[in-house]
């Protein structure tokens, strides 16, 4: 028998899964793996948040500052007057237990954030923007409705929660970094309930500090009637609902616990 | 910058590079295969074995190490799904036909050399890969990999006797 030389059968040493293929496969596991472990953190953060009482929170984070957050404004005059109209509303809160400090922080998109120890950050975008005094005292009751539900802490949790799980994924990948920081997603924002139980607290406040709740969401017509230039509300929008269904959200509990809807307004000193 | 072109180009330029990553990888890739069979086909009958002696009716008349490498990489998006595979294991299918490449052309580059400079046969034929590590700026992933095939080429006498 004579020996013929053949070539060896083509793709022995290749696999023929498309990489394309691969890849979705590989995307969904892992995400879904990922998914899962994000999801046990969260609800391991919210356990441990029993044990962690709001006292032992406000001494741990008394002068914290997130630094990579915001960018704290010293020299605002407007801080003063922000300062003493939130302590005129926590007063109505009686057995809160935090000192609450408020920053004004350099940022021209409209927002206000709720951070651990009683830190609430108010952007100067969102100042400029006021008009009245009552609108600045539902933003700064809501935010103390967060306080009280104790969703800041929770959300902080949560996002540090995620960015391990990012972190993990991103170092992992062999360097694919998507630019999202723990930032992102302590940015994430509340759920929708979250936000309408501090808007209500924060509704009840303002109801007892003015007497009525005219005015207070003014601030969300506006931005709603500036629809056209989205961008420069993006932030207050992304971290918070839908603002129509919001302000009726808002409205009705109000109607509902007979507060008067209208009344005269404070104006603002600057 | 507004906040959506900031996270727009955030997510936006790393998507941007693993499409084009994969569009050229691929394209590359296929070429290569490409000249890889060809070339094949060109050097199909001359022998490259991995025989650590010559067949005993095999009149030597001259020996030589002969050896062909090459240096190849990984593209970014292969690169991405191995390392999503590293996470959970399993085959890393990805980088399997860097692997065979990398064989395939580093054995023809030194067969033809063998060929070119008159030998008629490459005996006891070995393959080497080193990994060139440490090219990444966090110090991790493969910058390449390095193969190399070596042998003895011998020249023969006059024709095997069959």
């Amino acid at each position: 028998m004579k020996f013929v030389a053949r070539k060896p059968r083509e793709g022995i040493n290749v696999s023929d899964t498309h990489p394309l293929a691969e890849a979705g496969i590989l995307i969904v596991a892992v995400s879904a793996i990922f998914a899962l472990i994000a999801l046990l953190l969260i609800f391991l953060v919210d356990i441990v948040l029993l044990f962690v009482s709001a006292e032992t929170e406000a001494r741990l984070f008394a002068s914290w500052v997130p630094e990579d957050l915001v960018t704290v404004e010293e020299n605002d005059a407007r801080q003063e007057d922000l300062a003493a109209l939130l302590e005129r509303l926590a007063a109505r809160w009686p057995d809160s237990p935090y000192t609450y400090r408020l920053e004004v922080s350099q940022s021209d998109a409209a927002n206000a954030m709720a951070f651990p120890g009683g830190l609430i950050v108010v952007t100067s975008g969102l100042i400029d923007r006021a008009e009245t005094e009552n609108e600045l005292a539902f933003v700064l009751g809501h935010e103390l409705g967060h306080f009280r539900n104790r969703d800041h802490i929770r959300m902080l949790g949560r996002g540090v929660a995620l960015g391990i799980v990012l972190g993990a994924l991103i170092s992992g990948d062999g360097g694919a970094n998507l630019g999202l920081t723990v930032a992102d997603l302590t940015a994430l924002g509340f759920s929708r309930e979250q936000e309408a139980d501090a808007d209500e607290f924060g509704l009840s406040l303002v109801q007892e500090e003015y007497g009525h709740v005219g005015g207070s969401w003014r601030f969300f017509e506006r931005l709603l009637d500036e629809g056209d230039a989205p961008s420069r509300f993006l932030a207050y929008l992304n971290t918070h609902p839908a603002t129509e269904r919001r302000i009726e959200a808002i409205r009705d509990y109000a109607k509902k616990r007979g507060w008067p809807l209208s009344g005269p307004t404070t104006p603002l000193n600057w | 910058m507004p906040a959506e072109l900031n996270m727009a180009l955030n997510i936006g330029l790393p998507l941007l590079t693993i499409v084009v990553a994969y569009l050229v990888g691929s394209a590359l890739e296929r070429r290569h295969f490409a000249d890889i069979l060809s070339r094949e086909d060109e050097m199909h009958g001359f022998p490259v074995l991995s025989f650590e002696s010559v067949p005993e009716d095999w009149r030597v008349g001259s020996a030589e190490l002969v050896s062909g490498s090459i240096v190849v990489s990984l593209d970014y998006f292969k690169r991405i799904i191995a390392g999503l595979r590293g996470l959970i294991g399993g085959r890393v299918k990805t980088y399997e036909p860097l692997l065979d490449r990398a064989r395939r052309e580093a054995v023809l580059r030194m067969s033809e050399r063998a060929r070119a400079r008159g030998f008629d046969a490459v005996i006891n034929v070995r393959l080497e890969t080193s990994r060139l590590a440490n090219a990444t700026r966090d110090g991790q992933g493969t910058a390449g990999i390095e193969m190399l095939a070596f042998g003895t080429a011998v020249k023969l006498d006059r024709q095997p006797v069959t």
